[in-house]
């Protein structure tokens, strides 16, 4: 079987994810020798710009016109597409800015000369352009990009964690920090797959790896109203990492 | 004749950037370092939260320096709120923050500077000749992130880091493989030291530099401290953390969405040897041996070593780790619960150094507790003039001054300052301020 050609690049983030990659160390030489890594520029100067890809991972948001321009080219010479990471998937902490008036956080930032820097709205991949495959987290949990890895290398498309935050926590049998010390939680809504980092430490789930699938928001945000909990701390949280769909206040909220 | 030397996208750096440098003969008439990265606008997106939820959005600002950036934050706001961290929370913390340096050092040295050395374009290109040397990085590399991961919570974005403390403490389990890794780690950078004392000199370009760094309270460190020192060839002037932000003057530049600092005028470095050039003496143990070794003299005149710098404090931290984790097997480790928080309105500054250099923050809050106001200084803000002065001295100095010979050394430096590019951008303060 000959080898994937695979590409790697980071838009606008931290390189949480890529830097995850880099710390597969046990795994990292094994992996390189089944993939035909072309374009890495974080770790190599000697990259192929323009062939076609098998694969291209790609981590962060789109920001500016230079961002987009660099994924509709990535797009346009990869076969399977990959976003890395809570920012490539779902818009993550740079998306932010649409609960702000971006003109005035610019000016604010950098005064009137801001206005002139290549800045977009920011958008998740899919936003942009068709997306393949989704691994969230942030930064990616390294045994599912390497799950990834492994399935996409047997032609497959993974298969990844669907299901909440709350339910690897029940199965570590922690206390719960919602229901027995009424803290924001997010846990019910947020997608598992960290084996319940946070809460297993005595710290609330701030939602970093994106909405479950079918998560119940009102369910959820009526809980949080129950302990008392401010509700603009709970919509800020809510809004943390990925925005709330069409940036809507859940309607137990609205009724009211 | 003009001409543009211009290096389009550096690759083996963290984050997007590029050189421009514009001769006129041999003369250098500009020099730039572009930053490329989009506007997260970070600074901004914080205003009016909470500060609890402030500590996991600015660790993202940069994944290699998250650590620095989630607990300068925190120590901030504990400053801002008068909370008085335990001593156990302290001693943790300060390990943390060398488990990060750890693992950016070895990660800088070995996957991104090393294949420039012996002469490839990756580490992994490298490893098809010299397996051993990219295996030994890794490992390096990998301790590092035990220790994150250990006292963090994650590698990278520690989850168990809040205000007033840690959610929880290690395990003696986890502690005592700990402590294996760690001796393991010793041996492992014995070998380090020994390859990075066999490398070819990298001797191009010099200048008086001037230096900043933390100044810890006690020992070579990286959390505690209030107060900076600024080196200026070789008379050193200590001043608190506030001061820096009163003289240091950045500017927006164009051509980088990055501040350019200066401090009364002249461009400074931060970094580990800066740190080395400030706190040389406070080393001790292998690190000393090492410095012998590498032929390290402070304060350097060549940029370039500090990558020795680095390789220097991979030592000390591994040894300090060490006789910090037996310590704390010994004396046990309490279950203590985080130091409650009652906010008011003020205003919190903390100084830390990040594995590429002085971090600072400033934050403001309300009565509630909700920020009014942040402004954060990164290492690579700090450097960005410091790095174009670098860049005019290296081609100046060259006695080849073809196009090959100056890109080649222009990547050697940038990559030598160990550029955390998406730390730079998003990281800033308005005009009005300067
Ligand atoms: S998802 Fe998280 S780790 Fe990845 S680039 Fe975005 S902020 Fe960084
Ligand atoms: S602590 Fe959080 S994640 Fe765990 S069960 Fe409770 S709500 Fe769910
Ligand atoms: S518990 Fe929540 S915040 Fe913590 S790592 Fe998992 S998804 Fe992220």
């Amino acid at each position: 079987m000959p080898k994937p050609a695979v590409g790697m690049f980071g838009l606008t983030g931290c390189a949480g994810d890529q830097l995850t990659v880099l710390n597969c160390e046990d795994e990292l030489l094994g992996m390189v020798e089944l993939l035909d890594i072309r374009d890495f520029l974080t770790a190599s100067s000697d990259r192929d710009e323009s062939c076609p890809l098998d694969i291209a991972f790609v981590e962060g948001v789109v920001a500016s016109k230079r961002d987009e321009e660099r994924l509709r080219r990535i797009r346009a010479r990869c076969d399977t597409l990959v976003a890395l990471g809570t920012c490539a998937v779902c818009g993550g902490i740079p998306a932010m800015d649409r609960d702000f008036d971006r003109d005035r956080l610019i000016v604010d930032l950098y005064g009137p000369g801001g206005r002139q820097f290549d800045a977009l709205p920011v958008r998740a991949l899919h936003e942009v352009v068709s997306v393949n495959v989704k691994i969230t987290g942030c930064p990616i949990e390294k045994h599912e990009f390497l799950a990834c890895i492994a399935s996409l290398l047997n032609g497959d498309l993974p298969i990844l964690p669907e299901y909440p935050v709350c339910m690897e926590c029940r199965l570590r049998e922690n206390r719960c920090l919602l229901i027995h010390d009424g803290l924001c939680c997010l846990g019910p809504i947020t997608l598992g797959g960290c084996h319940a980092r946070c809460p297993s430490l005595g710290v609330s789930c701030v939602g970093c790896r994106g909405p479950a699938r079918d998560a119940n928001l009102e369910a959820a945000v009526m809980v949080f109203e129950q302990h008392g909990l401010p509700r603009d701390v709970v919509w800020q949280r809510l809004q943390t990492f990925a925005p709330v769909p069409d940036g809507r206040l859940p309607q137990a909220w609205e009724e009211r | 004749m003009n001409r543009v030397i211009r290096v389009e996208h550096l690759a083996r750096v963290e984050g997007h950037g590029g050189i421009t440098v514009e001769l006129d003969r041999d003369t250098v008439r500009g020099v730039q370092f572009d930053v490329f990265e989009g506007l997260r606008l970070i600074e901004g997106l914080v205003k009016g939260r909470s500060f609890e939820d402030v500590p996991q959005i600015v660790s993202r600002i940069c994944a290699i320096c998250s650590v620095a950036h989630a607990v300068t934050c925190i120590k901030a706001i504990e400053n801002a709120f008068d909370v008085i961290p335990s001593e156990q929370t302290v001693r943790l913390r300060d390990l943390l923050f060398r488990g990060e340096n750890i693992e950016s050092h070895a990660l800088h040295l070995f996957l991104l500077a090393l294949p420039d050395y012996l002469g490839f374009p990756s580490a992994t290109a490298m490893a098809a000749e010299h397996r051993n040397v990219v295996e030994l990085g890794l490992r390096l590399k990998k301790l590092g992130n035990t220790i994150q991961e250990t006292i963090g919570g994650r590698a990278i974005h520690p989850v168990n880091c809040v205000v007033g403390g840690f959610g929880g403490a290690p395990s003696v389990n986890q502690l005592t493989r700990l402590r294996t890794d760690l001796q393991r780690g010793l041996r492992d950078c014995e070998r380090a030291i020994d390859l990075w004392a066999s490398l070819a000199p990298t001797d191009f370009c010099h200048s008086d530099t001037v230096y900043a760094a933390l100044t810890p309270p006690s020992g070579y460190g990286y959390y505690q401290g209030s107060e900076i020192t600024m080196l200026t060839r070789g008379i050193p002037r200590v001043m608190p953390a506030e001061e820096l932000h009163l003289h240091n003057r950045e500017t927006t530049i164009t051509h980088s969405h990055a501040r350019h600092s200066s401090f009364d005028g002249r461009p400074f470095m931060v970094g580990a040897l800066g740190r080395l050039a400030v706190n040389g003496e406070k080393l001790a143990g292998g690190a000393v041996t090492a410095m012998q070794q590498l032929g390290l003299e402070l304060p350097s005149d060549n940029p370039m070593d500090n990558n020795k710098a680095q390789v220097v404090e991979l030592m000390f931290d591994i040894e300090h780790a060490l006789a910090e984790v037996d310590s704390l097997l010994n004396e046990g480790l309490r279950r203590e619960r985080a130091t409650s928080v009652r906010p008011r309105e003020g205003m919190g500054l903390a100084v830390t150094e990040a594995p590429r250099g002085l971090l600072s923050y400033r934050l403001g809050f309300d009565g509630e507790g909700r920020v009014t106001s942040a402004n954060i200084i990164t290492p690579t803000a700090f450097n960005a003039s410091s790095v174009e002065d670098h860049f005019a001295h290296a081609v100046t100095q060259s006695p080849d001054k073809s196009t090959a010979a100056l890109t080649h050394r222009l990547e050697m430096i940038a990559r030598a300052y160990d550029p955390c590019i998406s730390c730079s951008v998003h990281v800033v303060q308005s005009q009005r301020d300067t």
